[in-house]
């Protein structure tokens, strides 16, 4: 029977070609459009680990001017970021399964006088527990074990262009890459690893790709590191200057991680970071009321307000726009259908149900909508390509904007929806036509 | 005019005149609230930096050599970098500062009025030198610029100071308090004092140091994450390191920026090679800064361009099908003796009204969705000489709709009533 609906539908399209084109051009723009605004806003919205977005979470505290808040767009907000006494504060704690300080640095990498002169790198300084916590895959060795934090060895964890870059991409581990003023010993090389959005540091420029070269944090003394990301000061000096002012100063520039088994370990985490305050409390900091988060990655993000307001205004825009589509659509089948409302005459005049009459007239709408839809899939696709294309002259890289499972379900499903709504009225008007008014017109 | 005729026409067929309503008024909505975010865009990309933008390149020289972790070294790399870019043909002014127009942030501190309880306030600040202002075609509009041995005397003086900790006082702060001069723009000397008399002024940092301000800026814009974008401080001293490197601004002839532009890092490189030297053009850093906005309005004019392409083609469809189903009763009244004009006039009416009821309700689905919007995404107020802008153009559009369709139904025949009765 389904087939057979098809099969007058597929007539009934044909019968009226430039019509047909008409109607499905305007549900495939109207599906192109909403897919590729809900894809822009989906690349930044997603969930970029929800392998294991329920144990990860990201540390602010208020150590701001007692005087006035954070100037961040919301006052209630803490720092972005920590200090660096706060940092080696609350890694003490033994509450959270993993955790993780993290900053990135520009630094100088010497390839072989055969492969090339030196070029600057963006570094993301980092603790062992930064791999297995943030999932990250491996292609060859692995990331450097508890021990290289604390010595620190000089190891190093490249990304796979890097290896490529350095080593054709043979497997590097255990060679050497010169770094700034020492030498560092490869113990792994990624697989490609890509999150999307940069969400573990979402402080600054979090659309590019993660760092090429990973190295233990420690190395901030020894090498006297500065941070190339956000650095949030306040307050007097203390008469402290130089790199050693810098580590003890109240600038925030860290961004510190927990993994955290369940809810019991979040409680206590919780616990220990107000116990931490007061404590320094006492010490003459942190004169602002206790505020500490223990942020989920989705509540980090909103933060951060990853999401650019343009795109969500986009959205709205273009599903207002698919509904544009869809009410034209509702005006051109009724058209359509009530154009051959004769020939619906003849076949109740056969014996063809109302029921029949609309169920026909339905398939032929989901038709028009799973055709228009499937065009606009592809339409959003060529525009997606168009926006990484442009996303290139401004970020790094050129791939943000996927149309992945989720979308590719949500536009076939707004397509059947456009259909179905378009066409249930009309197919209800043409199948309530009484038979002997249109046959007596023959 | 035939207006009972029309209406009871339409209420008999409510559902298809209401659809062709609503359409008219979600474009409407659309249409107003998508060229009031462009005009918005459009307002933010055309702010001016104060500088002159387009004839402005920006050097960076990143050292990789260890000799460059020298003091004494980078001075001298300093220097000869300044004569060799000033010995380029095309080159009006070099300043050595790691201020970067339109890169969208910097570096900021706080500071108030000397001697005051007032709060503290925060500014931009940035060393700069005496060509700073030269090489960013910034006029200064009171007091005196810096010069080249003030430049090397604070730079010596500063370097001095911070090579070691300062004592502290009972209050935790530096107990010796140094002076600078600085220059401020306008905009940052009538936050901190109102009357407009900030020459000659002092500030004081959270430590106690004091700011003198010995000049006067006009127009300073560098948009920045915190809202201080206009207010700024600048201090003579060098901007130079070995992790940092150091950062120039050339301001060049128009005619000769190409060659300018292809000559610098060959110049730089070829009289130390132990760095990598970057070039860009300030314009393209505004342009890559501007880019979201720029690909904003595009989209949203395309947005509009096919929204009104699809209305208008609803408009046809339903002129289309009310002629055709009128064929006869159109054939009935020219055989009653109405003209062609009668005709047409009818259908151009009956889209009128159709219209016009679409964009009332429009008005309010306009206004609505701003209200929408703005709580959202923080977009602008609506302008409502907008909303009146876009009545007119869907009248236009919906008129120019109809036409030809209502031309094909005034050119039927008078026979035609006759036939198939």
């Amino acid at each position: 029977m389904l087939f057979h609906n098809l099969r007058i539908a597929w007539k009934s399209l044909k019968r009226n070609w430039a019509l047909s084109v008409l109607i499905v051009a305007g549900i495939a723009l109207g599906i192109a459009v909403s897919t590729t605004f809900a894809t822009v806003r989906h690349s930044f919205a997603k969930d970029p680990i929800p392998a294991k977005s329920d144990v990860l979470y990201y540390v602010r505290m208020d150590s701001w001017d007692p005087l006035k808040p954070y100037p961040g767009p919301d006052p209630t907000l803490p720092p972005t970021q920590i200090t660096y006494r706060d940092m080696t504060g609350i890694m003490r704690s033994d509450i959270p399964r993993r955790q993780n300080a993290l900053f990135k640095s520009a630094l100088y990498v010497y390839p072989d006088q055969k492969t090339g002169r030196p070029f600057r790198e963006m570094v993301r300084l980092c603790f062992s527990d930064f791999f297995p916590m943030f999932d990250v895959p491996f292609r060859y060795g692995s990331g450097w074990d508890k021990k290289a934090d604390s010595g620190p060895e000089p190891v190093v964890v490249l990304s796979e262009e890097m290896n490529d870059r350095l080593f054709g991409g043979k497997n590097s581990v255990g060679r050497t890459v010169r770094i700034a003023d020492r030498e560092f010993r490869v113990v792994g090389v990624l697989a490609g690893w890509d999150p999307g959005i940069k969400f573990y540091d979402l402080t600054q420029n979090f659309i590019e790709k993660p760092e090429n070269i990973y190295m233990p944090f420690s190395f901030v003394k020894p090498m006297q590191l500065r941070t190339f990301g956000n650095s949030d000061g306040w307050g007097t000096s203390g008469g402290l200057s130089g790199f050693d002012g810098f580590l003890q100063s109240e600038t925030c520039w860290i961004q510190m991680w927990v993994e955290l088994s369940d809810v019991a370990a979040l409680a206590r985490y919780r616990d220990f970071l107000a116990a931490y305050v007061l404590d320094q409390k006492k010490h003459g900091r942190f004169q602002r009321p206790v505020n500490n988060r223990v942020s989920t990655v989705r509540e980090w993000m909103r933060d951060q307000k990853v999401v650019p307001p343009e795109t969500t205004a986009m959205l709205i825009v273009s599903l207002l726009f698919l509904g544009v589509c869809a009410v034209n659509l509702v005006g051109l089948l009724l058209g359509k259908f009530l154009a051959r409302a004769s020939e619906v005459g003849v076949r109740r005049a056969l014996g063809a149900s109302r029921a029949d009459i609309f169920l026909q007239h339905v398939v032929e709408c989901e038709l028009i909508g799973v055709v228009g839809g499937t065009i606009g899939l592809a339409l959003s696709l060529g525009a997606l390509a168009f926006l990484n294309q442009w996303l290139k002259t401004t970020a790094t890289r050129g791939d943000l904007f996927r149309l992945d499972v989720p979308m590719v379900l949500m536009s076939v499903g707004l397509s059947l929806a456009a259909g179905l709504v378009a066409g249930a009225y009309p197919a209800w008007r043409i199948c309530r036509l009484s038979p002997a008014v249109h046959l007596s017109l023959q | 005019m035939e207006f009972g005729p029309i209406l009871r026409s339409m209420r008999r067929n409510k559902v298809r005149y209401g659809l062709i309503v609503a359409e008219v008024a979600l474009t409407l909505a659309i249409v107003a609230n998508c060229v009031n975010m462009i005009r918005d865009a459009r307002r933010r990309m055309a702010i001016p930096s104060g500088f002159d933008d387009d004839n402005i390149l920006w050097v960076m020289s990143r050292p990789f050599a260890p000799a460059f972790k020298e003091d004494g070294y980078l001075d001298n790399s300093l220097r000869q970098d300044l004569a060799v870019l000033r010995a380029i043909p095309g080159v009006k002014a070099v300043s050595n500062t790691r201020f970067l127009p339109w890169q969208g942030g910097g570096s900021s501190m706080e500071t108030r009025v000397a001697g005051s309880k007032g709060e503290m306030l925060r500014n931009q600040v940035y060393n700069a030198d005496e060509s700073t202002l030269a090489a960013l075609g910034a006029r200064l509009i009171e007091g005196r610029n810096f010069t080249r041995e003030e430049t090397e005397s604070e730079a010596q003086r500063l370097r001095q100071l911070f090579a070691s900790s300062r004592p502290v006082g009972g209050d935790g702060t530096p107990a010796e308090k140094i002076s600078q001069d600085v220059i401020v723009s306008k905009a940052f000397g009538a936050l901190l004092f109102p009357d407009g008399k900030a020459l000659g002024k002092r500030l004081e940092d959270s430590d106690g140091d004091q700011y003198r301000i010995v000049g006067v800026i006009g127009r300073f814009y560098n948009p920045y994450g915190w809202p201080i974008h206009e207010y700024v401080m600048f201090f003579p001293n060098y901007s130079r390191s070995f992790q940092g490197g150091a950062g120039f601004l050339v301001r060049v002839e128009p005619a000769r920026k190409a060659a300018v532009l292809a000559s610098l890092e060959k110049a730089l490189v070829s009289a130390n090679g132990g760095r990598n030297v970057q070039v860009k053009p300030v314009s393209e850093i505004k342009e890559r800064f501007q880019s979201q906005s720029a690909l904003l309005v595009k989209i949203l004019a395309l947005v509009i361009f096919l929204l009104l392409f699809i209305t208008s083609l609803g408009i046809v469809g339903l002129t289309v099908f009310s002629v055709n189903e009128r064929t006869r009763q159109i054939g009935t009244r020219r055989a009653l003796g109405a003209q062609r004009g009668d005709i047409l006039r009818y259908f151009l009416l009956e889209n009128w009204i159709v219209t016009t009821l679409g964009l009332a309700l429009g008005v309010l689905f306009a206004f609505g969705l701003n209200v929408a919007l703005v709580a959202r995404v923080n977009s602008p107020k609506m302008d409502p000489g907008l909303v009146a802008g876009g009545l007119l153009l869907l009248w236009i559009a919906g008129l120019a709709a109809t036409f030809l369709p209502a031309r094909r139904g005034a050119r039927v025949a008078p026979a035609v009533a006759t036939r198939n009765v």
